[in-house]
């Protein structure tokens, strides 16, 4: 909101202050200034109104001339300029020496190309006044000569724009903002007498009455009548006012209630009295479709939950927001009626948000204006429009409904206030503050002896209830700088970071230890996106009901199209990427619901690169052994046993990719390559392999336990190696945990099978066409003694008589 | 005799050099020392000598049988050390660039998240967490927001598709409609209404508005909030704190200023404004960085805490911000576009 210095200080005097010590009073108390703007002229010392009584040109320079300026009434000085635009007898500005002007720029007796000059003709520019840099300024107004410039050019003013925060509708205006600046600076208020006489003339009415229909939305209304104003171009200080804070004037009346909309924060209204139909006003809900034509010329078309001001016939105003061109003020106009009402915050609000239409009264209307301060308003505005339009008044006002009562009283113990700020301040800090801000403080006694303050609040403070309501009050106008230095009360709490977080640490950590670059891409993505990767549920139960944007409608299931985005940006830009991770929340479809799940994932492109030396390539092995890892990180055990191939999923390249767990275990994983005509669609050239785990945030909830210490033998292992055939499409797994449990038979209780793992597959010749070969090392080892190559041999010759049994392989040769 | 052992030192001093392998060596020292060896067939002729010459002999034959051990020692020394050479290549040249992968990194938001999570765990916070999908209730209702409050609007927050239904996100008041976080306060709310006090915890996390993306504005961000609640917690405890934590994160000559402010679920609500001498350009002014404030006694009377014996402070700050200000990244979106140069930076 724009305040203007000087209509500030009409209110408050704050002459003595500089604009840094208003700005900071401003922003301290609450009202953030974002911006500063000076208007008009910085008083300058030395600057006056000179007349060029003649010139020549410059004996030594064709651009400049010489020109004799009378700046009093001694000798015309003779000053170079290197400007064209002026002639004999104008009048101009002069700087004499010794005025410094904005910027800095002090003026000095000098010689120009060997001509002395005693003074510079100034620009407005120069002055620090506007951009015009064309010339010097021609004063067309002819004011005296010797007048000190900022005698010519009185409209100095400052305009802060400062941040209204919606709790504080009673500062919507520039007594609000007065009365703020009083408290601060200690200072008296002076509220605008009522000047006029407004006793009616007669009792004869414009306006007949005044009905509402909907009281809860316009708890109160009154409306004024005049009769035979002249409507004209406003006085100069009235546009003046209206023009610092960025308004337009109109015209008398309309420039009067914006005058007082913004002097007072109540807005008004005022009609063309002869065009109200039927010389009667309802306050009535609108028609479903009914139309109306605002002030701004548009069409607008209302449905029945907004409140209309109406004539017999049509609407005239979409109440609390703007009015129509049908009972709009004109140069035609002799008799206004003028409407000061209280309508519901909620209304307006939503009126004004399906209208789109905002305006300076529905701004304040929806925030909630003074319900006691549409009569003072009102008057205020007559006052005004009587003075400066003429016309007199007519009748009684009409008036419909009361005023709601919204007086309070706070009871304070300034003992409270002290708990709640952790400093000492004094009884009488607080009460002065308090009072400062036109609060009715009484102080008394409680049973204990505790002063206690009764604190009446004014009707305009519709945000203050409750003691602590009061604390903030005190704080603001005592200063929020006063609040002293203090020392950190740590305390400890017997509480561990949750564990979704610390288990990404852990992740970020891991994958970060092997060179993975971690990356973070929206949530949001396109719904196209998500049906070429997914299905058709998952993207119509992920969609928003009010996307922004097509490319960010949905919430993503899976962070890996994020990092295929970031390894085609990169490889676009040429910044060789290659392994990339992010961690966030990803939303999964399961069983007809969506769950929020935490997710790792991690990809790596593989791709010929441009080096002095090839190292290995990544393959669907080094993405399993990183998804094992970061799931032990999570607590899980699990070994390429439990890997069930990946078939008919779009993302993933069939035959090269596998998953573990489900959504039903709380966590699923996914790795291996991805879809290669995908990968193409991406412009990534390459390979991506890539791994995703989701988790149930819920999983991580598992109490902890902390593992405990198993012995190991120290006597040495008896390695014995096996070879088995097995279909080729048999995974090694399978064999693997066979032989595995073949073995614990085979050793029994005299010794133990340590571990089984398969250390060589082979196809071709020596093995049939359609089988594999499949080599295991069998490890055996006892906790008490070294083994004896007997025992090993019995336990090997048992094992290779089961495998000879088993339907799925054969001992190879 | 000692001719001829001199000749047969000599023989193998001159040829064993020219021994290339541990197969040539046996054959060679065969010939030599093996039992049909020239040297062997000399210490056989002892038998022969005389008593008294014998021990002149003995003595010669062990001087020169010591020297050929020396030879052969030698020659071992140097294939075994031939050998372990042919397991390695060339010299390396040491100025070549690794063909491996650079370092790995955080992302810088991580990377901030992360030093200001340390800084609020070494003044007893612990690390809460919560659904990025909330439900009115839990991001309005409970933290006091008006129900007509402009930040409800669709224009402002999104709002789920009303057919969806979450599996593991709780609804606290019937049919109520699910959302996308606007700040981590919710998080709060759950803890606060699982817990009793005192709590001291922070919410990291992702949060969303419906903004146009720009150079300051995405569509998600990223927050901190921290509440505190206990007997007896002040203003004072709040300015202490947040001067312990930017003075952490900005050096010990940040100052810190309070503004009045309003937020709903605060009160007294502040902004805080900072300003540090060696920012460079940011320096000299105050910089807006944060809000914070009392905890509304509403608020916790929604929880069930009883706001006459518990009283805390909440605060909030945007990590984009805090990044983007330590590090002089001058437009947001850079921070979701991944470009590898911007992470390597800061790796």
């Amino acid at each position: 909101m724009k305040i203007s210095l000087n209509w500030l200080c009409e209110y408050v005097d704050l002459k003595s202050f500089t604009v840094e010590d208003i700005s900071h009073a401003l922003t301290m108390v609450g009202f953030e200034v974002e911006n500063i703007e000076v208007l008009g002229l910085p008083p300058l010392e030395n600057v006056v109104v000179g007349e060029i009584l003649d010139f020549e040109q410059h004996p030594n320079a064709d651009r400049l001339s010489v020109c004799q300026v009378r700046v009093d009434d001694g000798d015309p000085r003779n000053i170079v300029c290197g400007a064209k635009n002026f002639a004999k007898g104008d009048r101009v500005i002069v700087a004499l020496p010794g005025a410094v002007l904005p910027g800095g720029f002090a003026i000095k007796q000098s010689k120009l190309r060997g001509v002395p000059s005693e003074g510079m003709m100034c620009s407005e520019r120069e002055l620090g006044m506007g951009d015009d840099h064309e010339g010097i300024a021609i004063l067309k107004d002819r004011p005296e000569i010797g007048l000190p410039v900022e005698e010519v050019f009185k409209d100095r003013d400052v305009i802060f724009d400062v941040e209204v925060t919606p709790n504080r509708p009673d500062a919507l205006s520039h007594l609000g903002m007065a009365r703020e600046m009083a408290a601060w600076f200690r200072k008296e208020m002076n509220y605008p007498e009522i000047q006029r006489n407004l006793d009616p003339v007669d009792a004869k009415k414009l306006i007949h009455s005044v009905t509402s229909e909907t009281p809860e939305n316009c708890p109160h209304y009154r409306g004024y009548a005049i009769r035979g104003v002249t409507i004209a171009e406003s006085p100069d200080w009235l546009k003046k006012r209206i023009k610092a804070i960025g308004l337009r004037p109109i015209n008398n009346v309309v420039d009067i209630t914006n005058f007082v909309l913004h002097e007072t924060g109540q807005p008004l209204h005022a009609f063309d009295a002869d065009l109200i139909r039927g010389k009667c006003i309802l306050v009535r809900n609108a028609r479903e479709g009914e139309k109306l034509v605002t002030l701004d010329e548009k069409e607008r078309t209302l449905d029945s939950s907004m409140t209309v001001i109406a004539d017999q016939e049509r609407a005239l105003v979409v109440a609390g927001v703007m009015g129509t061109i049908d009972a709009e003020v004109s140069t035609e106009t002799r008799d206004i009626f003028l409407e000061a009402a209280y309508f519901k915050p909620g209304n307006i609000r939503r009126t004004a948000r399906r209208l789109g239409l905002s305006t300076d009264s529905s701004y304040r209307f929806e925030r909630g204006v003074d319900p006691c301060g549409a009569e003072f308003a009102a008057l205020r505005c007559m006052d005004l429009i009587l003075e400066i339009a003429g016309g007199e008044r007519v009748g009684a006002p009409v008036i419909c409904g009361e005023a709601p009562l919204v007086e309070r009283e706070i009871q304070l113990s300034v003992d409270y206030v002290r708990e709640r700020l952790g400093f000492e301040v004094s009884d009488e800090d607080i009460r002065e503050a308090l009072e400062g801000l036109e609060f009715d403080v009484r102080e008394e006694r409680d049973a204990e002896n505790a002063v206690m303050l009764r604190v009446g609040i004014p009707t305009f403070r519709l945000d203050l209830h409750r003691p602590i309501d009061l604390v903030e009050e005190f704080l603001r106008i005592y200063g929020c700088e006063k609040i002293p230095e203090g020392r950190v009360q740590s305390v400890g709490v017997l509480e561990e970071d949750n564990p979704v977080p610390r288990y990404l640490r852990r992740a970020s950590q891991l994958l970060v230890g092997r060179g993975f670059n971690e990356v973070m891409h929206y949530s949001l993505r396109s719904e196209k996106e998500l049906r070429r990767w997914y299905d058709h549920t998952t993207a119509s139960n992920l969609g928003l009901a009010n996307p922004l944007a097509s490319d960010a409608s949905h919430l993503r299931p899976s962070l890996v199209p994020g990092l295929l985005d970031c390894i085609a940006l990169n490889q676009s830009r040429g910044n060789d990427p290659r392994m990339f991770f992010e961690t966030g929340r990803v939303f999964r479809e399961w069983n007809g619901k969506v769950y929020e799940m935490v997710s790792v994932s991690l990809a790596i492109l593989e791709t010929k690169r441009n080096s002095w030396k090839q190292r290995e390539s990544s393959d669907f092995y080094g993405v399993s052994r990183l998804v094992l890892d970061l799931l032990q990180a999570a607590g899980i055990q699990l070994s390429e046993d439990a890997m069930v191939p990946i078939e008919g999923e779009n993302p993933w390249q069939q035959g090269h990719a596998a998953e573990l767990g489900s959504m039903r275990m709380g966590f699923h994983a996914r790795m291996g390559l991805l879809n290669l005509v995908m990968t193409r669609e991406w412009n990534i050239e390459g390979l991506v392999y890539a791994g995703t785990l989701y988790f149930m945030p819920e999983f991580f909830k598992r109490p902890r336990k902390r593992k405990s210490y198993k012995p190991f033998s120290v006597f040495p292992a008896a390695i014995r190696d096996l070879a088995v055939t097995t279909d080729s499409a048999t995974p090694s797994g399978k064999i693997r945990q066979a032989l595995e449990k073949m073995g614990r038979k085979a050793a029994g209780n005299e010794f133990a099978l340590e571990s089984v793992q398969v250390f060589d597959v082979y196809q071709g010749q020596g093995v049939e066409e359609g089988k594999k070969s499949i080599a295991c090392s069998l490890v055996f080892r006892s906790p008490e003694r070294t083994l004896g190559e007997k025992e090993v041999n019995t336990a090997l010759d048992a094992i290779q008589k089961e495998v000879q049994s088993h339907p799925d392989m054969e001992l190879r040769s | 005799m000692e001719e001829e052992l001199q000749s047969i030192l000599k023989q193998v001093e001159s040829e064993i050099g020219s021994i290339q392998s541990a197969a040539d060596f046996e054959q060679f020292k065969a010939r030599i020392s093996g039992p049909n060896g020239a040297f062997t067939a000399i210490t056989k002729q002892i038998g022969k000598l005389s008593p008294a010459e014998r021990p002149l002999a003995g003595k010669l034959i062990n001087q020169y049988k010591q020297s050929l051990q020396e030879c052969y020692d030698r020659v071992i020394q140097r294939l075994e050390e031939q050998q372990l050479q042919s397991l390695i290549g060339p010299p390396v040249d040491p100025t070549l660039p690794s063909p491996d992968a650079g370092p790995g990194s955080l992302h810088l938001i991580t990377q901030v998240r992360e030093e200001i999570c340390d800084i609020l765990r070494k003044i007893g916070f612990v690390v809460a967490d919560g659904p990025e999908v909330e439900t009115e209730y839990f991001c309005f209702d409970a933290l006091n927001t008006p129900r007509d409050h402009p930040a409800r609007d669709l224009q402002d927050t999104y709002y789920i598709d009303p057919q969806t239904s979450f599996g593991n996100i709780e609804r606290k008041v019937a049919d109520e409609r699910y959302l996308l976080r606007t700040h981590t306060s919710s998080v709060q709310i759950r803890t606060m209404l699982e817990q009793k006090p005192p709590v001291r915890i922070i919410s990291p996390g992702r949060c969303f508005r419906r903004d146009t993306a720009d150079a300051t504005h995405s569509a998600n961000f990223h927050q901190i909030e921290a509440l505190y609640v206990d007997k007896g917690v002040t203003v004072k405890d709040l300015k202490a704190d947040l001067d312990f934590l930017f003075r952490s994160l900005l050096g010990s000559d940040a100052v810190t200023r309070f503004r009045p402010h309003y937020f709903s679920y605060t009160e007294p609500s502040f902004e805080v404004d900072f300003k540090v001498g060696h920012l460079g350009k940011v320096g000299s002014d105050w910089m807006e960085i944060m809000g914070c404030g009392m905890v509304d006694p509403a608020v916790f009377e929604e929880v069930g805490y009883d706001p006459k014996v518990w009283s805390g402070y909440a605060f909030g700050l945007g990590i984009e911000r805090i990044a983007m200000t330590l590090y002089g990244v001058d437009d947001i979106r850079y921070l979701y576009q991944n470009d590898l140069r911007l992470s390597r930076q800061f790796a």
